[in-house]
């Protein structure tokens, strides 16, 4: 299989070799993950249900958007590099099972839409106070829940089906 | 000795029998624990930076905690049930374990910490709700509740390699 070559070439590289010397850097790197995935969850969580309007509107969309967003994207940075440290250190545990392409694939359409989000509120959160918010809003409210929600359902279950595919 | 049996008692129960058994109930219930400790530790992470003054200072204090209490309650009682499961799956090797005790040391503590400042400071919270920056016992709580869950977190996560 190609991808077991790579990740091959990737472990023996010198740069992971020189990381996998020091057996505290994952579980310390997975600890951080949890860190910044829980400021990146919440901060989701509660702009998706602002966006839908559930529970107290205690602040504007607009307020919300503009506080809520940074938060995610600096979450999403650190969540990038612990996660690419993690894979460097095991190439193989990652890249041959399946759920961690499905991870991927996820983190790209979830990322995709945010971005999108994100140009969307820029021109018209402002309009989403004063009126409707739109079916496309609560669609991404939605979604950005659910495909987070499926995120953290594979990285967990990585752990427990990579071994299937060695 | 009478703990012990109760743990063994415990982990002999058709309920932690089949989760320590079968192939994906324990990485399942493992699954939602993540999922719920997310809410429960951003949500206290967003009050904390409040009352350290590091972000959301265009809000009020109570508002803030107002708004991110209901995440943290219900979270917790899902991520409290679910590790309740998963407890009670290895219940003797967990009880054992080091790491196990340190994070509930800290939860403990972290709990203590906030009693203390509900029935403190936070008491008289209308009249530093805008208060740059909130008062020393206000950050300080903060601060002490920021550390010990992150010191939650990170032996929780200790304990999947030593258990």
């Amino acid at each position: 299989m190609m991808v077991v070559h790579w990740a091959k070439l990737l472990a023996h590289s010198r740069l992971s070799t020189a990381l996998q010397a020091h057996s505290w850097l994952v579980p310390l790197s997975q600890s951080v993950h949890i860190v910044c995935l829980s400021i990146l969850f919440v901060s989701v969580l509660m702009l998706s249900l602002r966006l839908m309007g559930v529970g107290r509107r205690r602040r504007s969309i607009a307020e919300a958007v503009g506080s809520l967003l940074p938060w995610i994207y600096r979450a999403l940075m650190a969540l990038a590099v612990t996660g690419v440290l993690q894979t460097l250190i095991e190439p193989m545990r990652q890249f041959v099972a399946p759920l961690f392409w499905t991870k991927m694939l996820l983190i790209a359409c979830v990322l995709a839409l945010t971005l999108a989000f994100g140009r969307l509120a820029q021109r018209s959160a402002s309009r989403w106070d004063t009126g409707q918010v739109t079916p496309v809003v609560r669609l991404y409210a939605i979604l950005s829940i659910a495909l987070w929600l499926g995120i953290i359902f594979c990285g967990r279950f990585i752990a427990y089906t990579y071994a299937l595919y060695l | 000795l009478h703990l012990v049996s109760f743990l063994t008692a415990l982990q002999n129960t058709p309920l932690a029998v089949a989760i320590q058994s079968g192939d994906w109930l324990f990485p399942g219930i493992e699954t939602v624990h993540v999922m719920a400790l997310a809410i429960v530790y951003g949500s206290i992470v967003v009050v904390d930076l409040r009352l350290l003054g590091f972000a959301g200072r265009s809000r009020r204090v109570s508002e803030v905690a107002a708004e991110c209490l209901p995440y943290t309650w219900t979270a917790f009682v899902v991520a409290a049930i679910a590790g309740s499961a998963l407890f009670i799956s290895k219940a003797e090797r967990y009880f054992g374990n080091t790491q196990f005790e340190f994070k509930f040391l800290c939860i403990a503590l972290a709990g203590i910490n906030m009693l203390v400042f509900h029935r403190g400071i936070y008491r008289r919270v209308l009249e530093w709700d805008y208060t740059r920056p909130p008062p020393l016992s206000a950050r300080l709580a903060g601060g002490i509740s920021l550390g010990l869950w992150t010191a939650v977190v990170f032996l929780g996560r200790w304990v999947g390699f030593t258990v």
